[in-house]
């Protein structure tokens, strides 16, 4: 009989306890609002869901970054912190078994980002150097942040700033999205003439008497749902964008900006002549600055930077990533055994009642595994 | 052998489908005893009919119970996980004609396009509290067109069984995912379909299981599919 539990589980337990995490246990039956919230309906096909006998929605645990960051909003403890956790997550996947284990730590309320950050990447990588000491391993790092900052310096309008930093890093999204602003196409626009009134004669208060006046008739009280001013300002910021397109100069410089593809002890190098050719650069030295910061800390931290590639183009798709990502996986294979990030928006979207920035891997013991047994094979 | 025909058991789409069958030269006359559920077909021995609803058939054929049955691409698209590998669509039958789409309070003047309706996605948790929710039957239809076509991924999915439209109005949502085939019923809960919110144009279609089959079953489905 084979056993899902791994026969390293012993030593990667020491591992975590070696640098400075408290253990924290995570129920496997969790309730299924957290997630489908965060994460999105896509989820909703892949995970294993329940009702309680009082209709709560429950599910099988599908992994862990949710639940602990939860469990430290409910617990008010103090801050910085270190959790670390190991134990079985649950996922329909099309390849591989629906139950696996999963370990990692995360590192809530450390205001040092560039060293929390640091230290997130360089624990993930030991601890698979750890477990596979002979595997090659290749990692890959992104940060939204940047990508914000080049948005930023070109200055774009707001609607379009966030629509872009929205699109970073979902699969061949950012490009349309390029395309799409550089060639808008016009949609006409049938408004009730009280309505188009104001908004022509840019009558902001008069814009939002109008439909709220429209909304009255309808039936529609905005009780839970929108405001009349919260369509009025953006029915004024979308004749302005109706009017705006992207350059030319400006999509060749987010093209540029994503096909960057570096290593890591080159990447600032290659920000700074980036931002050298932007008419307005200089709004990017700060975060190029914490960039620089944080490859420093890397090193202090003992990891290796030839190993470790920017990929300019690399992040997550979901809202609360906000800075660094990584990824780990064996030389010659695709799927990642480690996946990592900043997720500064969670805590507070997850209910905390300050900011609390947070940061943290994942590891994928099965992925792991294999990559231990099959060391070396797929290499060159 | 036996080739099983499921066909919808009452409505408009019951008339249709024997319109078409007869067109086609087989009839599938009714049984002579009305309470019965399966029929056999004149001079066709070797074709059972069974009588479904347009829900049941979808169902029957992903899971290869029936091998041939009439039913609205809607339901074979929202009803049978990775249905291509499990049914095929062998004739569109130009009846039935619905469109599953996005439809919005027509009092959202700034939200013309799903590009409009990403922007408000994005932003209804800050400004609300909580995720846009859209009232649907149409769950997979929906997380593919708004999670893949559309890249939007912050919304929350409220299951509605029946008068979807009213969801808006009544706050039980923000905006659904419903099928319509005048559109007269959206207008007059005061809704909006946006301009690039066609989820499906959905019909009656002749569709079949992709179970193994014998030969001799397999010549008999390609006749009958032939006259199509």
């Amino acid at each position: 009989m084979t056993s899902l539990a791994h026969d390293f589980a012993a030593q990667l337990l020491a591992f975590l306890d070696s640098r400075q995490t408290e253990r924290i246990d995570i129920p496997v039956i969790q309730p299924a609002d957290p997630f489908l919230d965060m994460a999105g309906e896509s989820l909703r096909g892949r995970i294993f869901l329940t009702e309680s006998e009082t209709g709560e929605t429950l599910c099988l645990r599908p992994e862990f970054t949710i639940p602990v960051c939860r469990d430290h909003v409910a617990s008010g403890l103090s801050v910085p912190r270190r959790y670390a956790y190991l134990g079985e997550v649950f996922r329909q996947r099309r390849a591989g078994g629906s139950e696996f284990f999963q370990a990692g730590i995360e590192d809530i309320g450390e205001t040092d980002t560039a060293s929390a950050d640091a230290r997130s990447l360089a624990d993930a990588l030991d601890l698979v150097t750890t477990i596979a000491p002979a595997t090659n391993w290749r990692v890959t790092v992104g940060d939204q942040a940047v990508f914000e900052a080049v948005v930023s310096a070109l200055g774009l309008p707001r609607g379009w700033r966030h629509k872009l930093a929205r699109a970073f890093g979902v699969n061949g999204h950012i490009e349309a999205l390029i395309e799409t602003l550089g060639h808008p196409r016009a949609v006409s626009h049938d408004l009730p003439d009280t309505v188009a009134a104001a908004l022509d004669d840019g009558d902001a208060a008069g814009l939002i008497d109008a439909i709220a006046g429209r909304m009255e008739e309808l039936g529609f009280t905005a009780a839970s749902g929108r405001s009349a001013g919260e369509i009025a300002t953006r029915l004024i910021e979308q004749s302005i964008l109706d009017r705006a397109r992207l350059s030319a100069d400006e999509i060749a410089v987010l093209r540029g900006f994503l096909g960057i593809h570096v290593p890591l002890a080159e990447a600032a190098q290659a920000l700074r002549t980036f931002a050298d050719r932007l008419d307005d650069g200089s709004a990017m030295e700060a975060v190029i600055a914490t960039f620089a910061r944080r490859v420093e800390k890397l090193a202090e931290c003992g990891v290796a930077l030839d190993q470790v590639t920017y990929d300019a183009s690399f992040g997550r798709a979901l809202d609360y990533y906000t800075g660094l990502v990584f990824e780990i996986a064996a030389l010659g294979s695709e799927a990642p055994v480690v996946g990592g990030g900043r997720y500064d928006r969670l805590l507070t979207l997850l209910g905390a009642g300050q900011a609390i920035p947070g940061v943290g891997f994942s590891v994928w013991l099965d992925r792991l595994e294999a990559a231990r047994d099959s060391k070396g094979e797929g290499v060159a | 052998m036996t080739i099983v025909i499921g066909r919808p058991s009452k409505g408009r789409l019951r008339e249709k489908t024997l319109e078409r069958f007869a067109a086609a030269g087989l009839p599938l006359s009714e049984p002579e005893d009305e309470r019965l559920y399966r029929a056999h077909v004149e001079d066709e021995p070797e074709i059972e009919v069974r009588f479904l609803s347009a829900g049941e058939i979808a169902r029957e054929l992903a899971a290869g119970v029936i091998d041939l049955g009439v039913t609205g691409e809607d339901l074979v698209r929202e009803n049978i996980p990775d249905w291509e590998s499990r049914v095929k669509i062998e004739a569109r039958l130009g009846f039935g004609h619905a469109d599953v789409v996005v439809a919005i309070p027509e009092v959202w003047y700034d939200v013309r396009t799903m590009a409009d309706l990403e922007d408000v996605a994005a932003d209804f948790r800050t400004r609300h509290g909580r995720r846009l929710r859209i009232a649907t039957k149409y769950w997979r239809l929906t997380q593919e067109f708004f999670s893949r076509t559309h890249a939007i991924q912050v919304y929350r999915i409220v299951e509605s069984m029946g008068a979807t439209e009213g969801a808006p109005a009544s706050g039980q949502a923000d905006v659904i995912v419903d099928i319509t085939s005048t559109g007269s019923t959206l207008r007059a809960n005061h809704l909006r379909v946006l301009s690039d919110g066609v989820i499906l144009k959905s019909q009656a279609c002749l569709v079949s299981s992709t179970r193994q089959r014998d030969s001799s079953d397999a010549d008999l489905l390609a006749r009958i599919t032939s006259a199509f």
